[in-house]
């Protein structure tokens, strides 16, 4: 487990993590939300090792990260949001640097950059030089770099900014087949629906505090105090519409355009599938009826828009 | 019966990756190449304008002055391209956003300095060493000795990795390479000169008065000044002594026990290894503050 106790850090004046408090438990893929300046960066960086805290704590597995520093670092794979490469190395001789630090030797080691190459699928960039990779592939790169030394913890910040859709897609399997691997990921992005995706868990933070913590749909309770089903028909939207408003328990209705309606309701599965079989005996050409994935924009929006009225 | 741990002998990462990128082009070969070729040309023209026109023959005094010629050119590489050289190693990680990578790997703080150390001055030492057939020429007159060739490149290498340790240091405090370029070299001047202006003043203005003109030994000072230490340890090479070669300075050009060359390589390495400390020091965002 990775258990933050307390943290704080000053930039002179300035506070940039307050009193912040978290715990990730082992194999989860824990997602880091905030604005720009949040305080998200900071706190990776003092989880790694790479940032002395104020005051507060952090540790792994037990032990204080100020205590046995290069014995936790052996643990942890840090990818930096902003991060260089060195001109004049191949990949594969990028990926044995940071293998040979780690003590990775002989045939051990071609074995291991191998499979990361394979895993972040650049294999056929092998013997290109790092810096006429694309932007992606160097992000693909710097991940693998990060696992070179098999790390139980990943922290990972914005590891998929400036990534075409395609390979951010690419990413987000890999990272789940990290997590299946039993991988603790921690991992920070402003691409909020992806995040919500593979997050089994996240926090959200401002002004270097935890806002709002839990699994996406905790959050979305917490936040919406309802839950939302969207229901989308060929045609009858008007009586769609009129039906669901005077069914008891749906709170509002709203016609999103395109024959798509959303309705908020307190209820459960047992619910759902009544107000189904009440659209269906009207006839109602029912195309799709599912709750839509907890939109993380929004409520980042709500959460954020609050903090900044208090 | 006593167990044996396995101890593995293990180069240094760093060291070895910047290696393997500055040997892989051209440049490095054509900069040997071109220094050398430069460095025994002059040999051979001066030796040739030197030599007896009718017996061919050089004197000994002029394969002096060509050994010092030789090794006083050597000893301006050393000085104008070591904290050059080192000045960028840290702050340009810095700059290329590779530090924090770095950083938060198991490698040792101070075996990343070292290693950016050796690795920043791997050309320039091998471009001394390059040099030594060069040398050798003077072997062939019997002026100087293997001894004396190994003493001079054993005091090029303390130099260098004590101007290279100075470079390390200010890249490690500045983030800038410019700032710590600047700086570097504002402390070889004064090592050069400020050292030299500094005692005089105090000589004359202080302790020449106090002793009555009497002093007649070397100020400490002086012993921390490359330039003086290095015609200290040509004096004692050729054995002679250049006495009181100001007041304060006294050069005895003797051949046995311990000559300022001697001192002076000795406080450059002390001084080196303070400095790749405290560079270690700085670069861990973790270290225990000493007063808090």
């Amino acid at each position: 487990m990775l258990r933050i106790e307390n943290l704080c850090k000053n930039y002179g004046k300035f506070r940039a993590v307050n009193n912040l408090n978290l715990q990730i438990p082992k194999g989860e893929i824990f997602g880091f939300v905030g604005p720009n300046g949040a305080g998200k960066t900071t706190t990776m960086k003092i989880i790694c090792g790479l940032l002395s805290a104020t005051s507060g704590k952090v540790f792994i597995d037990g032990v204080n990260v100020v205590d046995k520093p290069r014995a936790l670092k052996s643990k942890i794979g840090y990818m930096p949001d902003f991060f260089g490469v060195y001109d004049d190395l191949k990949v594969t001789e990028y990926l044995e640097f940071y293998a040979s630090i780690y003590n990775i030797t002989g045939e051990n080691r071609k074995k291991v950059c191998n499979d990361l190459l394979e895993l972040v699928d650049l294999t056929d960039k092998r013997d290109f030089y790092v810096d006429s990779l694309s932007r992606g592939m160097k992000q693909r790169l710097c991940l693998a770099r990060s696992l070179v030394h098999n790390p139980d913890y990943l922290v990972l910040d914005e590891p998929a900014s400036g990534m075409d859709p395609r390979a951010r897609i690419e990413m987000k399997e890999i990272l789940r087949t990290l997590k299946d691997m039993g991988k603790t990921i921690m991992i920070s992005s402003h691409i909020l629906p992806e995040l919500s995706e593979i997050c089994t868990s996240l926090v959200i933070i401002e002004k270097g505090q935890a806002v709002m913590s839990g699994t996406v749909e905790e959050i979305m309770s917490k936040v919406y105090h309802s839950k939302t089903i969207r229901i989308k028909v060929l045609d009858k939207i008007d009586e769609t519409i009129r039906l669901l408003q005077e069914y008891p328990d749906v709170i509002s209705v709203e016609n999103k355009g395109s024959n798509i309606v959303e309705a908020s309701f307190k209820g459960d599965d047992v619910f759902l599938s009544e107000l189904l079989v009440i659209l269906i005996q009207n006839k109602i050409p029912v195309v799709s009826f599912n709750q839509p994935d907890g939109n993380l924009e929004d409520i980042f929006m709500k959460v954020t828009a609050t903090l900044e009225e208090k | 019966m006593l167990s044996m741990k396995k101890v593995k002998f293990r180069l240094n990462p760093v060291l070895m990756k910047e290696l393997k990128v500055k040997m892989r082009s051209w440049k490095a070969a054509i900069l040997i190449g071109i220094y050398n070729l430069v460095l025994t040309l002059l040999t051979i023209f001066i030796t040739k304008i030197s030599m007896d026109e009718y017996s061919f023959t050089v004197s000994t005094d002029v394969i002096i002055g060509i050994y010092t010629f030789m090794a006083v050119m050597q000893f301006g590489l050393v000085t104008l391209i070591s904290p050059a050289l080192t000045a960028g190693a840290i702050s340009g990680e810095r700059e290329k956003q590779t530090l924090d990578i770095l950083l938060s790997t198991t490698m040792k703080h101070r075996s990343i300095i070292v290693g950016k150390l050796l690795a920043s001055l791997s050309h320039m030492l091998l471009l001394v060493v390059s040099s030594l057939p060069t040398f050798s020429i003077i072997f062939l007159y019997g002026a100087i000795g293997v001894k004396e060739l190994l003493q001079l490149f054993l005091f090029y290498i303390v130099t260098a990795l004590t101007f290279g340790s100075i470079g390390i240091f200010f890249s490690t405090f500045f983030k800038k390479s410019t700032a710590a370029n600047v700086l570097s070299y504002a402390v070889i001047v004064f090592l050069f000169l400020g050292t030299i202006l500094i005692s005089l003043f105090y000589l004359e203005l202080v302790l020449l008065p106090r002793t009555n003109y009497s002093y007649n030994g070397t100020f400490w000072l002086f012993y921390l000044n490359p330039a003086i230490a290095l015609v200290s340890l040509l004096a004692t090479q050729f054995a002679e002594g250049l006495g009181g070669v100001f007041p304060g300075l006294f050069l005895s050009g003797k051949q046995s026990g311990i000559q300022l060359w001697h001192i002076n390589m000795l406080v450059n390495m002390i001084i080196s290894c303070l400095l790749i400390y405290f560079s270690a020091r700085k670069l861990n965002p973790a270290k225990k503050k000493w007063f808090s």
